[in-house]
C-alpha cells in the first residue's frame, strides 16, 4: 500500500519504510533525532531545496539546514511538545523563493526518529 | 531559478546553502511590494506576523508594523540608496514581545532589498540601559542634602546635575572640565588632600573622607564625601564618583559636644578632666621626644577677699580676666586649665625650666599689672603666686605635687611670686 501524506500512523509506516521507498515518496521527508540532528532526506525534499542529502545529514535542521522553520510556528513545537500530529500551512524559501507548503509535524515520545513532512501547495 | 550547468551544481548547491544560512533575513522585491527572493531567516521572522502564510508582498505583510513602506518606496526620488535604516518593529506575534531592525535600499527601479534582523536581546539591554540612565538621573536630579558627581581618572568634574547646583550652587559651566580640587576649601592643611585621596581610592576602590569644601558662593561647608572608581570593562579605573553631603550641621554639633565637655563655661579655658588627658598626651610626648614639659600651678591670692568684698559675680570677672591675660602670654600649643576654684594649671610643651620660669614671671607682672574693671565696680588689682616644675620620668602626679609644692613655697614666702620645684 502506498504511504501518503494524509494518512493516519504516518509515523509508523515511514519508520517500517526502507530507504528506496521512502526517496520515491512525492513529497519531502525529514527524519531527525529528537534532538533536531537530521538522519535522513529523501529525493523529493532534496529536489525541492537543492541541497543534496550530503549537505544535510548529520547537521541540525532547524538552525543549520532549514533557518526558516527555526521559530515558534515549527522549531518550538518540536522542541516542547511530547507527542505530535499537526498539520499546518508554511512558506518555504526553496532556492530563496517564497513557495507555499504543508507541512506535518510528527512526534512520539519513545520514538528514535521525529519527522517533518513537506508537500508543495 | 534557471537551470544551472552541470559542472557548476556543486558551486550552486553552495551558493544556495550559504544564502539559507545568512543569519539575517534578506528580501529582494519588487517596487509594487512583490517578493521575489527570500532566504530562509526572513521567512522565519516574517511568518510569525502573518497567520495567512502568506509571504507575497512586503508592503502587506509589514502594514501593521510600517504601515507607510508602501509610500515610502514609492516616494524615493534619488536612482539608489537607503530608504529606511535599521528601523526597530516591535511586534507581539507568538509567545512573547520581539524586536525587528529594518533596512530598506533601492537598488534601482526594479530591484528593492530589504535587510531583516532579529534585535530583541539588543532592543531589551538598550532598553535596561535606558531604564538605568533615568533611574540615575532621578537620584542625581532629586536627592535632597546630597550632591553627585562623576570624574575623570585625572580628578576632572565630567557630569554636572541639579544636585551640585542645589548643595554647592554651582552651574555646570563652573565645574565642568576643572579639577574637583576646586570644591576644596584652603582651611584644610592636616586632612587628605585632592589628590591622595584619589591615590587612596584608586587602591581601595572606595573611600570615604570629610572637611570643609566651597561653594560657589565662596562659603564653606563640612562634607562627607565618598569617593568611588567606576571600572570599565576590564575593571581599570575609568573614573570616579563622588556622593558627597553637606554635614555642617552635625560637624557644628560634634564641636559644640567637645566644647561642652572640654571648656569650663565660665571661663573658657580648659576644664580640669581635658587638662590631665592633654597632661598625659604630652607626658607621653615628653618621653619619646626626650623635649622637656613644663607645668605652671597658679593660685590668685587672697582670692577669697575678693570674693567677700565684691560679691563672687566680681570674683567670677577677676576669673575671667584672669584667663584673658594668661592666654595673651601662651603659645597655641600651651594649654591653660582650670584645675578648681581660682586655681589654674598651664603647660607648656618644649620648654624647659628656665624658659617655663620666664614666662610665669611674665604672666605673674602681666597680672599684677592689670587693673580689672566691671561695670558698678571700682577697678581691682589682684596677684598670682607661681609653682613651676618640670617634669621627670616620675609619673604625672609626682609633677602636680612638686608644682604644687613650689606654689605653696611661693605663697608661705609672701605670695605674688614665682618658685620653680627642686
Amino acid at each position: 500500500m502506498a504511504i501518503s501524506f494524509t494518512q493516519p500512523g504516518l509515523q509508523a509506516s515511514l519508520e517500517a519504510a526502507d530507504a528506496a521507498t521512502v526517496d520515491a515518496l512525492p513529497f519531502g521527508v525529514i527524519a531527525m533525532t529528537p534532538d533536531g540532528v537530521v538522519v535522513s532526506y529523501n529525493a523529493a525534499e532534496s529536489a525541492l531545496s537543492g541541497l543534496t542529502p550530503a549537505r544535510v545529514v548529520g547537521r541540525h535542521f532547524f538552525s543549520a539546514v532549514a533557518p526558516c522553520t527555526n521559530n515558534c510556528i515549527v522549531a518550538h513545537r518540536f522542541e516542547n511538545e511530547t507527542t505530535m500530529d499537526d498539520a499546518i500551512d508554511y512558506v518555504f524559501t526553496m532556492r530563496m523563493q517564497p513557495t507555499k507548503v504543508r507541512l506535518r509535524l510528527l512526534k512520539q515520545t519513545g520514538q528514535p526518529h521525529m519527522f517533518l513532512i513537506v508537500q508543495r501547495r | 531559478m534557471t537551470d544551472i550547468p552541470p559542472g557548476d551544481a556543486d558551486a550552486f548547491e553552495e551558493l544556495l546553502q550559504f544564502l539559507y544560512l545568512t543569519p539575517v533575513g534578506i528580501v529582494k522585491f519588487a517596487a509594487d511590494g512583490t517578493v521575489e527572493l527570500m532566504n530562509p531567516v526572513a521567512s522565519q521572522l516574517l511568518q510569525p506576523l502573518v497567520p495567512a502564510n502568506n509571504l507575497e508582498n512586503l508592503f502587506d505583510l509589514l502594514a501593521p508594523l510600517v504601515p507607510d513602506l508602501r509610500q515610502l518606496v514609492a516616494e524615493f526620488t534619488a536612482d539608489t540608496g537607503a530608504i529606511m535604516d535599521q528601523r526597530h518593529l516591535e511586534t507581539s506575534a507568538g509567545a512573547s514581545r520581539r524586536v525587528l531592525s529594518l533596512t530598506v535600499h533601492r537598488v534601482n527601479e526594479k530591484v528593492y532589498m530589504a535587510v531583516l534582523e532579529d534585535v530583541t536581546k539588543l532592543a531589551e539591554q538598550e532598553r535596561n540601559l535606558y531604564r538605568d540612565q533615568q533611574r540615575l538621573r532621578a537620584i542625581f536630579d532629586n536627592v535632597r542634602d546630597y550632591c553627585i558627581y562623576t570624574m575623570t581618572p585625572g580628578g576632572v568634574v565630567e557630569e554636572w546635575n541639579e544636585s551640585l547646583h542645589r548643595v554647592g550652587g554651582w552651574t555646570a559651566a563652573d565645574v565642568l572640565g576643572h579639577q574637583y580640587a576646586m570644591f576644596f576649601s584652603g582651611s584644610n592643611p592636616d586632612l587628605p588632600q585632592p589628590d591622595a585621596l584619589l591615590a587612596e581610592a584608586r587602591r581601595t576602590g572606595s573611600i570615604e573622607t570629610e572637611g570643609w569644601r566651597l561653594k560657589r558662593d565662596g562659603s564653606r561647608f563640612w562634607g562627607d564625601s565618598v569617593i568611588t572608581v567606576l571600572p570599565d570593562e576590564d575593571g581599570a579605573a575609568r573614573g570616579f564618583i563622588v556622593v558627597m553631603r553637606d554635614m555642617t550641621e552635625r560637624k557644628r554639633m560634634e564641636e559644640r559636644l567637645v566644647q561642652l565637655a572640654t571648656v569650663d563655661p565660665l571661663t573658657g579655658a580648659f576644664n580640669r578632666r581635658h587638662g590631665l588627658a592633654r597632661l598625659g598626651q604630652e607626658m607621653d610626648r615628653r618621653a619619646r621626644s626626650g623635649h622637656p614639659l613644663a607645668v605652671l600651678s597658679l593660685d590668685i591670692d587672697w582670692f577669697k577677699r575678693v570674693n567677700d568684698s565684691y560679691g563672687h559675680d566680681k570674683g567670677d570677672v577677676v576669673l575671667c580676666e584672669l584667663v584673658r591675660i594668661c592666654k595673651a602670654e601662651l603659645r597655641t600649643m600651651d594649654m591653660l586649665a582650670r584645675w578648681g576654684g581660682e586655681e589654674f594649671l598651664i603647660l607648656l610643651p618644649e620648654t624647659d625650666e628656665k624658659a617655663a620660669f620666664l614666662v610665669a614671671e611674665r604672666i605673674r607682672q602681666a597680672v599684677a599689672a592689670a587693673r580689672i574693671s566691671a561695670a558698678d565696680m571700682d577697678s581691682i588689682a589682684i596677684t598670682i603666686s607661681i609653682g613651676v616644675a618640670v617634669a621627670t620620668d616620675a609619673d604625672i602626679d609626682t609633677l602636680l605635687r612638686r608644682a604644687d609644692g613650689a606654689l605653696y613655697a611661693a605663697k608661705a614666702a609672701g605670695k605674688n611670686q614665682v618658685i620653680s620645684a627642686p
